[in-house]
């Protein structure tokens, strides 16, 4: 089969040189939204990058969480009935360690209670984690340096707390502010153990930090795993055991296979990743998606009807010259491909062009160190645009939506009876 | 200038004139379009106009021939059902014997593609385009190599005394040398009918005779057979053939002594 593209690409191409305002403003939707999409696209995946790194290892939560069923529902209720003993530990820190993603199995325990520092008390919820565990926990921030300063919610206490000196311990500023009590202070919590005895002990403030939401920073501790299991009266036990894996990417291919090496071994365990634990991340990616596929909607109808109304008025215009390609040779599939040629390259040039445009706004706004407080944030938090696959998924939605649209006034021109073209005035 | 002092080729001019004279001793050649019974009718809004009522006629390879005849006859419709760009409401065409009516779309297109030129009142040419890529076009809507088109236009440029202007564009040529565009663009797919729907309707009278004798001058030298309708009957004198239209119908067909 001979290739009659190339003649019909040179003619769509000089076809744009025609009308150029017509054409440039068509391009112009194109590059603009394409442009407004993928900046969009980019500086979410900044935040969600940003929730991401703020839940895994700012709050601790590693990537996967291995607790008894129903420990996320009942938990706080019958504390007891959920423990993990530490022979049950020891079995799922083995079975763990054999899947090839996991790097870190760190028991947990949240404790809550009052804390005191003398004169007055007020409650707080301390999560009890091992110390070494938990910077090992935190070494994930150091990989994205401008992300690690907003999300390190536990930065200033974590790094505080002391396998050695069990009875210091990492406060969030709200509540030290609360508790006017300050690093090397002195303070006592008392709580309730498993058996439901009271218990108390003194505490020294090891180190203040900003969980960055102000609905937790009132009341958040961390404590070494220790003093809480004492504080519990619980030895040797953890409600939960949090995995921290290679790789994020890993935590689906990791969680199926541990499900899978746990009901083999006929162990009764849940398992939840951290996004399922991470509301916040939940909510504002779903907020966020949202806005986004709202955006794009606009853009895509935009992007439709400049196309339409562009390739729409070309036929009009050029009805007697359809008329004269298709009287010396030009079948009407030529003639719709003619079309969409056109519109395909203000697409593949918009798109470009907005690609480009992306690239220069990102580097810009990258460098500028703009920062902002997000809503229910007490931390600033860089603006910053990602690369992101959303962007070429755009690009493409925005070629097929626009080919597609171009389709109607293509097919409507290559349709019309030759006759009648040749005699449009 | 008759029909009988052109020069053309012994072989094509015995032929052809055995075609139209009916010279015995000589074995006609077979007509190169055959129209049978011709009918076409538009509807102008309720009403129905008859453009063609009956028309059947045959043309000759390498026929030089004029349809002529006031404003309304059916000499557009005729041009259109002879190149194959309208289809009767009734009749038959036989083209080089392939029954043309019978041709999809897409054969019909690939059909007159190969076959026929067509030559406008308008000149039609594709105003972004040069002279030479106006030529090249039906060429490469076929699939041709760019520099086999390229060369092809080229020569027929010349050959229609545009050579200097191959670059140039629609708007920068006047009306007599973007009609002899037209006639290069219609000629470069060595097309077996080149039809003409009023070719001089918008040049002054010189550069009618111009265009006129050009076409003559290609039917010559390509031997091409030329059918193009006129309503000026001082362009006639060259023709081989002329048939007059009269409200849709053929009123006399004169064969050129």
């Amino acid at each position: 089969m001979k290739n009659k593209q190339p003649a019909l690409l040179m003619l769509a191409l000089r076809g744009l040189t025609r009308n150029r305002r017509r054409s440039l403003v068509t391009f112009l939707a194109i590059m603009l939204g394409y442009a407004g999409i993928s900046l969009f696209a980019g500086y979410t995946h900044n935040i969600y990058r940003g929730l991401e790194l703020q839940a895994i290892h700012g709050e601790l939560l590693g990537h996967l969480t291995v607790q008894k069923p129903g420990m996320s529902r009942e938990g706080k209720l019958d504390p007891e009935r959920y423990m993990l003993n530490g022979d049950e530990i020891e079995r799922i820190r083995a079975i763990a360690s054999e899947n090839q993603h996991v790097r870190l199995v760190a028991p947990r325990m949240t404790i809550s209670g009052l804390l005191s520092n003398g004169r007055v008390s007020t409650i707080f919820v301390a999560e009890g984690i091992q110390p070494e565990a938990a910077r090992q926990l935190r070494q994930g921030l150091a990989v994205v340096p401008a992300l690690a300063a907003s999300r390190n919610v536990a930065g200033g206490g974590v790094e505080t707390l002391d396998a050695d000196n069990r009875d210091t311990v990492a406060i969030a500023n709200g509540l030290a502010g609360l508790m006017k009590l300050d690093v090397g202070d002195t303070g006592a919590v008392l709580v309730n153990t498993l058996g439901g005895q009271a218990n108390a002990s003194d505490i020294v403030v090891g180190g203040i930090f900003n969980t960055g939401n102000a609905s937790t920073n009132d009341l958040a501790a961390f404590m070494p795993l220790e003093l809480v299991r004492y504080l519990y009266d619980a030895e040797g036990r953890a409600d939960r055991l949090s995995l921290l894996l290679d790789d994020t990417g890993s935590t689906a291919v990791a969680r199926a296979d541990l499900e899978k090496r746990f009901a083999d071994a006929g162990l009764a365990l849940e398992i939840q990743s951290w996004d399922e634990l991470s509301s916040v991340y939940r909510q504002v990616r779903e907020m966020f998606n949202m806005i986004f596929g709202f955006i794009f909607l606009i853009v895509l109808t935009v992007v439709a009807m400049s196309v339409i109304n562009s390739m729409g008025m070309a036929v009009v215009e050029r009805t007697r010259e359809i008329g004269t390609l298709r009287a010396i040779g030009l079948r009407q599939r030529g003639v719709t491909r003619l079309f969409t040629s056109e519109a395909g390259l203000l697409l593949v040039i918009g798109c470009g062009v907005g690609f480009a445009v992306t690239m220069a706004v990102r580097a810009i706004v990258n460098a500028a160190g703009i920062s902002y407080v997000p809503p229910n944030q007490v931390a600033a938090v860089p603006l910053l645009i990602d690369m992101d696959e959303r962007m070429i998924v755009a690009a493409v939605v925005l070629a097929v939506v626009g080919l597609l649209a171009a389709l109607i006034p293509a097919r409507r021109a290559a349709h019309q009876p030759i006759i009648n073209a040749l005699g449009h005035v | 200038m008759t029909a009988a002092t052109l020069p053309l080729s012994p072989v094509h001019a015995d032929q052809k004139n055995a075609y139209l004279l009916g010279v015995e001793g000589l074995s006609p050649v077979e007509p190169l379009v055959q129209l049978t019974n011709i009918h076409r009718r538009f509807d102008l809004g309720k009403t129905q106009v008859t453009a063609l009522n009956g028309v059947s006629m045959d043309v000759a390879p390498g026929e030089f021939l004029a349809v002529w005849g006031p404003s309304g006859s059916g000499k557009s419709t005729l041009m259109n059902v002879l190149g194959l760009i309208d289809l009767p409401d009734k009749g038959r065409i036989l083209f080089d014997g392939t029954k043309t009516l019978r041709l999809e779309d897409d054969e019909l297109t690939d059909f007159r593609a190969q076959r026929i030129g067509v030559v406008f009142q308008g000149f039609n040419l594709v105003p972004v385009l040069s002279a030479v890529e106006n030529v090249m076009l039906p060429l490469q809507l076929r699939g041709a190599p760019h520099e086999e088109a390229q060369d092809a236009a080229r020569k027929l440029l010349r050959e229609v005394g545009l050579a200097k202007f191959e670059s140039s564009r629609p708007d920068q040529l006047s009306g007599g040398q973007r009609q002899r565009v037209a006639i290069a663009r219609a000629l470069v797919v060595e097309p077996q009918l080149v039809i003409a729907d009023e070719p001089t309707a918008n040049l002054d009278s010189e550069n009618s005779r111009m265009v006129v004798d050009l076409m003559r001058e290609m039917n010559r030298v390509h031997s091409v057979t030329f059918v193009f309708t006129t309503h000026d009957a001082r362009l006639l004198d060259q023709v081989d053939r002329k048939i007059l239209l009269r409200d849709g119908e053929i009123e006399k067909d004169e064969v050129m002594a």
